[in-house]
């Protein structure tokens, strides 16, 4: 075993961690932001990080990246929320809709996308929830039908991020209802400003314009936009999401406001509370134990060993994590936690989401009960 | 980085379990519980193989003594093993050691693993470790059900310096070997309850199709393999001080947590002699309480890493 960083690695992130230094002001936060702001900023920032190679160094050559490993990967996530992620929600299309087009996709697709998000000009949404379908995503009901040329799409999602700013939408959608429900599923690049496609945001306590509600009436796209085979989306969307488990680094994010609330403590004399320090080591540790599985995932990926269950391990040890900073900062602020936009109220909502955005802790749950533990599917 | 074990790690690992497999188990943990006995023989089969003195050796190193105390946790070992592959070991470089060795706070009035048995006892004050031999303290044993022979120690001699500043050093190989300890420990009473959730039946299917009870024991995989990560880097790292304390502080943690799910998932089952998760679950609980315990560990780690 080797837990070093290797001298490429290490040069790689203080190169990547100044030029960081210089582009994004020192307390940026581009999710307390509201939604137009941050979009701006993430095109312009990615626009520069995509110009230094920044921005999809994981990508292979031909694409405009140049190959670097999931451990490079690792660099930038946690660099960028350390900095505030500056990309937003560009991520998603950089770290698994990007490398599902270059997988699935047609010569004509990877040549209009991935340039694109290469060059950090788009932003893309994802739509998978539906009012009726969260956990039981295949069981979703939005239709898209073929009619000559093209596909006529109807249905409704839910809880996505990002959608009045996006570009385009990463959609699965039902192409075969007689078909078992993992098998009648395909994955469309679907245009926001198709006619047809309504967006509403949805009101939430966890940020303004945090999520929306999608309506698609009679969207039509053209046949063009199905990505992979129709009625494999669901498989295609497994293999994708493999991608996005090195994904945010939020044990990083965590690390960062324990900083700060270490800062507010000093600054408030309470940095010598015997409770208080004890809760902030038992959140630092659970960061740390978050960080060294996020380790072992991009191991695993470097390997190649795509069906590991580590990452599902992570992704609940990333819960725990953000969870008892969400608590410290409550704790430790009192009642100035509840001021809106105050360190401990950001860190409310990270922690208040993380064991539901991207799929629910249950979920993770079930898999590591059934991968890591071999007991069998609940009844 | 590169998180798969070496090909000396592998076959150490491998090696090491097929001796286990003929000198450990539960069965052995619970007879020599009786009388509260360490397990010499398991000891002396360790020494005779050179697993217990692989943290000063070129190719091992370190970090393969670490895979060697997680793996003779695992298999209930009645070993004070971290102590001596990991701890004493750090401040005592070419000092040949008896197979027992001892690791307790000095001036305390605490129980302390194998005391009673144990030829060296290293002693870790403010600033200096010291290293006693036989004869240089005394041990009145304590009775206790928490699955290792304690007794209380004092000592009646001042015993060998190991330096200035070796106290640091010992205290940050402890918190790595606690959390080793326990990552082994742990794992092995996970095993056995994902087993008998397995086989146990009620209300005319096994407890392992309950998805409450799933997703406890799931919790507990998780809290295993963060900790046995970062013991292992902790370890493999050198034990940079917050990264140590932060492996203790999720062991005590997991520790605490797992001896009482483990208990909860197994029922009345898991109370009796008998069944064998006591012999996993009890030790836990000595574990997470040593070196100062989870508060210890704590005030070490917001130290290091905020002062």
């Amino acid at each position: 075993m080797d837990f070093t960083w290797t001298e490429e690695e290490s040069a790689f992130r203080k190169e990547l961690r100044a030029f960081l230094d210089t582009l994004v002001p020192a307390d940026y936060d581009a999710f307390a932001l509201d939604e137009d702001e941050w979009a701006a900023n993430s095109k312009r920032f990615c626009g520069m990080l995509a110009e230094r190679g920044y921005l999809t160094p994981s990508w292979p050559a031909e694409y405009g990246g140049r190959g670097a490993s999931a451990f490079e990967q690792v660099i930038v996530a946690e660099e960028m929320v350390l900095h505030g992620e500056p990309r937003a929600l560009q991520y998603m299309s950089v770290n698994y809709i990007g490398p599902t087009i270059m997988m699935a996709g047609t010569a004509e697709q990877k040549e209009y996308h991935l340039g694109r998000i290469s060059r950090g000009d788009v932003l893309w949404c994802q739509g998978f929830s539906e009012p009726d379908s969260g956990s039981d995503l295949a069981s979703l009901r939005t239709r898209a039908v073929r009619d000559g040329d093209e596909f006529v799409i109807n249905g409704e999602k839910i809880w996505t991020s990002g959608a009045e700013v996006a570009d385009f939408c990463f959609l699965l959608a039902r192409t075969d209802p007689d078909a078992p429900k993992h098998r009648g599923l395909s994955l469309f690049l679907v245009p926001m400003d198709a006619p047809g496609l309504e967006v509403r945001k949805v009101a939430g306590v966890v940020g303004e314009g945090a999520f929306h509600y999608l309506v698609f009436t009679d969207v039509r796209v053209p046949a063009s936009t199905l990505l992979g085979k129709r009625n494999e989306g669901w498989s295609l969307v497994r293999r994708a999401l493999v991608f996005e488990r090195v994904g945010v680094a939020k044990y990083a994010r965590g690390n960062r406001y324990l900083d700060r609330f270490m800062a507010w403590a000093r600054a408030h004399g309470r940095d010598a509370d015997a409770v208080i320090r004890r809760q902030f080591a038992e959140a630092a540790a659970a960061q740390e134990m978050a960080r060294i599985l996020a380790m072992k995932v991009a191991d695993e990926r470097v390997k190649g060993r795509p069906d590991s269950p580590v990452a599902y391990v992570y992704r609940a040890a990333s819960v725990r994590a953000e969870r008892l900073a969400m608590e410290l900062g409550i704790e430790l602020l009192g009642l100035d936690s509840v001021e809106e936009n105050s360190l401990a109220d950001r860190q409310m909502r990270w922690g208040m989401t993380a064991g539901v955005a991207g799929g629910t802790a249950e979920m993770q749950l079930n898999t590591i009960a059934q991968q890591v533990l071999g007991l069998p599917r609940a009844s | 980085m590169d998180l798969d074990l070496n090909d000396t790690e592998m076959s150490i690992v491998d090696s090491l379990r097929v001796l286990l497999q003929r000198n450990a188990g539960p069965a052995r943990a619970k007879q020599l519980a009786i009388t509260a006995e360490p397990d010499l023989a398991l000891a002396d089969a360790l020494a005779a193989s050179g697993f217990l003195d692989l943290f000063g050796d070129r190719l091992a190193g370190p970090s393969a003594a670490g895979l060697v105390t997680e793996e003779v946790c695992r298999s209930a070992g009645a070993l004070p093993i971290g102590a001596r592959t990991l701890v004493v070991p750090s401040v005592a470089a070419g000092v040949e050691l008896p197979p027992l060795v001892a690791v307790a706070e000095s001036g305390t009035a605490a129980p302390v693993r194998f005391a009673a048995d144990a030829g060296a006892l290293l002693l870790i004050g403010e600033d200096e470790a010291v290293m006693l031999v036989r004869g240089d303290w005394t041990a009145e044993p304590v009775a206790s059900k928490c699955g290792y022979p304690v007794a209380r120690v004092r000592a009646t001699a001042a015993g060998r310096s190991l330096g200035a500043g070796s106290a640091d050093v010992a205290r940050r190989w402890w918190q790595a070997s606690l959390a080793a300890e326990i990552a082994g420990t742990a794992q092995a009473a996970v095993d056995l309850t994902a087993k008998y959730l397995k086989e146990r039946e009620q209300f005319g299917r096994p407890l392992s199709a309950f998805q409450a009870l799933q997703h406890r024991l799931a919790e507990c995989a998780v809290q295993v393999e963060g900790v046995r990560w970062l013991a292992r880097e902790a370890i493999g790292l050198g034990v940079p001080a917050a990264l140590a304390a932060g492996a203790a502080v999720a062991a005590a943690g997991a520790a605490r947590l797992i001896t009482q799910e483990t208990h909860q998932l197994t029922g009345a089952m898991g109370f009796t002699l008998e069944y064998d998760l006591h012999v996993w679950s009890l030790r836990l609980q000595t574990l997470r309480t040593e070196g100062g315990g989870i508060g210890r560990h704590a005030e070490a780690l917001v130290s290091a890493r905020w002062q």
